[in-house]
């Protein structure tokens, strides 16, 4: 389903990517900022609730349970997020209006890296949200945002 | 040092093995792959257990390779790492008993002669049992006493013949949609019944009663009131158990397993002797461990002269449904009930257990109801399409995930039929190697279309059940997909050395001190979860070993 996965490579997050206009660099951003915007933008609720979703992104690329595969698309799909805001309005992502970048997200929406990307983030920020607050992310806000009790006992440590 | 029994595998399939014959004096080692986890180990952090796989290994370590047979003969190829198809049920100690939600059905008498009873099916390989329920029912007994099963006895047409009256253990709470699901099959003229469980209601056999934690299937049991096999039985007896364990070949001569050869977790080989080997590592790899120990007595892989270890792999077929309650349908005592946390829903139906159309008998099956796993992760991932299956986000993302899990709860329904053994469903040994060198299972799929058929006139029962119920946005799905946690085949016992790996006493045709014990034994499966069947013959094929060495 999401081919690019396999055979494009991207720097850790906080690295430089260069952001090609389809002939040329353009531009060079880091892998960070774009993500905690896009992150925002998808599920704003998150931030609002107090959310560390960036905290838990650090997580999740040194876990070794996830797929480096998984790891290697999150960087990709910063980059291609990027190369479709410059293609659409000549800008990087994170300096694009939100209404801009809500087109953008419309748009890779409608391919299938796209939805996968979105998808992929969305359960990310999820499990961030809903985590126990043993992860350092969460203290529990988004369990009573849903009036969700967790079932007992509770972790001693993050399995991370 | 030369044991009396060597046991691999710690699950359902070993630990009754291991319980009765070191209780009876005998010298009993258990050589488990996994870690050593009880009760103050486990926690409901659902990103750990249940989105990391915290309890079966990594598949970039082992995997399987998935040959997926079609019906016209074509083979389609899948890496298991690569695909994230995952076989493995739990590598612990107790093995994926642990795990389990506890459903505990018996097999009926039919199911120990479905050749005979419901005739031959072009392209299966049905076979009647060599032992019928009599022979195992004093043992699916013990096990309600022993590992604990609770329930309450409720007659129905296909109720299985009972040496004893009741469960030895009273039935859980139930939530108060249970009345609800009472009254639809009543109307319909259906007989439902409260599901059995091993779970323990209360304190009793030194181990803590349920907590109503609201988190019971794919979680381990801080309490120990499930019945898993370490709980129940490893817990309860001084069997050695070697942790980290990973067997990957066994020794032979002509006619009896000499040694075990297991990695620790440093990959360091060790060896162990025994006077009876008995395997017990799931399905899947049980076969695999035979068929990577090939020798020059045994060049087709151990117990293997007739090419038959491995063959008949099972699954239990059948898929699973939904329906959804809403706030905006009911009176505010039923919307307090529909969030009734912590209490079961236990429901179960066999009426189609077995079933006619145009005067010719089919076996049918069994369906559990149940709600909707309390996991949040994958409810709110749910939501994340709108009625056009495009994906949405932000605030519309936002109220539909709020309004799903605060104002509505699904109840969900699993069908479990008659996966028919053929030629095409079988394990192999693929080429490709795990992180000790040693060749990767390869499961051969296939699904006969007799299966789907019996699932879908199951599941539209059940379907109306839910609509007599009031439940919105009805859908199920019948499907040819295997569910990992429920195998078995690959060394069906019988008593033609020539057709089958084990005789009626589960030890192999071949090889006089190695038996067989998880479900691999089993040439159908029934139309049930396996579990409670892989317990009781494991205690049976336990008293005939307890009898040889004495």
């Amino acid at each position: 389903m999401f081919s690019r996965r396999k055979f494009l490579k991207a720097g850790c997050l906080g690295s430089i990517i260069f952001i090609s206009n389809g002939c040329s660099v353009f531009s060079a951003t880091t892998p960070k900022e774009t993500l905690s915007l896009l992150q925002e933008d998808l599920f704003p609720h998150s931030k609002s609730m107090g959310i560390d979703t960036q905290k838990y992104m650090q997580i999740i690329l040194k876990h070794t349970r996830v797929s480096d595969e998984d790891k290697k698309f999150i960087k990709n799909g910063i980059k291609w997020l990027n190369e479709e805001a410059v293609l659409l309005y000549d800008q990087t992502y994170v300096k694009l209006s939100p209404a801009k970048r809500q087109e953008v997200l419309k748009t890779i929406s409608k391919t299938n890296w796209g939805a996968g990307f979105i998808r992929d983030n969305l359960i990310y920020i999820m499990e961030a949200s809903f985590s126990d607050p043993v992860y350092g992310v969460s203290d529990g806000q988004g369990w009573e945002w849903l009036d969700f009790k967790t079932g007992l006992p509770q972790p001693k440590e993050a399995y991370v | 040092m030369i044991y009396d029994i060597c046991i691999i595998g710690s699950g359902a399939g070993g630990s009754p093995i291991a319980y009765e014959l070191s209780n009876a004096g005998f010298n009993v080692v258990v050589l488990e792959k996994g870690k050593y986890y009880k009760e103050e180990d486990f926690s409901k952090d659902e990103l750990a257990v249940s989105r990391r796989d915290k309890f079966t290994p990594d598949l970039k370590d082992e995997k399987h390779i998935i040959n997926e047979i079609s019906e016209d003969g074509s083979v389609k190829r899948y890496d298991g790492y690569e695909y994230s198809w995952n076989f493995w049920n739990g590598s612990m100690v107790g093995g994926s008993s642990n795990l389990m939600s506890g459903y505990f059905h018996r097999l009926k008498p039919n199911d120990f002669k479905l050749k005979s009873v419901y005739g031959e099916i072009d392209g299966a390989n049905v076979e009647d049992w060599p032992i019928d329920y009599d022979d195992l029912e004093p043992f699916y007994e013990k096990v309600e006493r022993v590992v604990g099963v609770s329930g309450k006895i409720k007659k129905h047409k296909f109720l299985e013949p009972r040496s004893t009256k009741e469960f030895p253990y009273v039935k859980l709470e139930e939530n108060g949609v249970t009345n609800w699901f009472d009254k639809a099959c009543d109307s319909l003229g259906y007989e439902s019944f409260a599901t059995p469980r091993a779970v323990l209601p209360n304190d009793t056999l030194n181990r803590k009663g349920c907590s109503y934690s609201n988190f019971c299937g794919s979680f381990g049991c801080a309490t120990g009131a499930k019945g898993s096999a370490r709980a129940a039985l490893l817990q309860k007896c001084d069997a050695k158990i070697i942790t980290e364990a990973f067997v990957y070949r066994l020794d032979s001569d002509k006619t009896k397993v000499t040694k075990a050869y297991y990695y620790d977790k440093n990959k360091k080989s060790h060896t162990i002797e025994a006077k009876i080997f008995v395997l017990a590592a799931q399905a899947i790899e049980s076969s695999r461990l035979l068929l990577n120990s090939a020798n020059k007595h045994f060049p087709n892989g151990l117990a293997n002269s007739n090419k038959q270890v491995g063959k008949n792999l099972i699954f239990s077929a059948g898929g699973s449904g939904e329906g959804r309650f809403d706030f905006n349908d009911l009176d505010k005592k039923q919307q307090v009930e529909l969030m009734q946390r912590g209490l079961f829903f236990n429901r179960s139906l066999q009426n189609d257990y077995e079933f006619e159309i145009e005067g010719k008998k089919y076996k049918g099956g069994t369906t559990d109801f149940l709600f909707e796993h309390q996991n949040l992760i994958p409810r709110v991932s749910r939501e994340f399409y709108n009625n056009s299956g495009d994906i949405i986000w932000g605030d519309q993302l936002k109220d539909k995930i709020h309004k799903a899990i605060t104002s509505t709860r699904k109840l969900t329904f699993e069908v479990f039929n008659d996966w028919l053994p053929t030629d095409k469903c079988f394990v192999s040994i693929d080429k490709e190697k795990d992180m000790y060198g040693v060749n990767v299972g390869a499961i051969n799929l296939h699904g006969h279309p007799h299966d789907l058929k019996v699932g879908e006139h199951l599941a539209q029962k059940a379907v109306k059940i839910l609509e007599e119920m009031g439940a919105h946005d009805i859908n199920y799905s019948i499907s040819s997909s295997p569910p990992p946690n429920l195998v078995a085949g690959g060394c069906r016992f019988g008593d033609d050395p020539k057709t089958c790996v084990l005789d009626k006493n589960c030890k192999t045709h071949e090889l006089n001190n190695l038996y067989v014990t998880d479900a691999s034994f089993m040439p159908t499966g029934g139309s049930v979860p396996y579990t409670w069947t892989i317990y009781a013959n494991s205690f049976r094929v336990a008293e005939i070993i307890k009898k040889e060495l004495s």
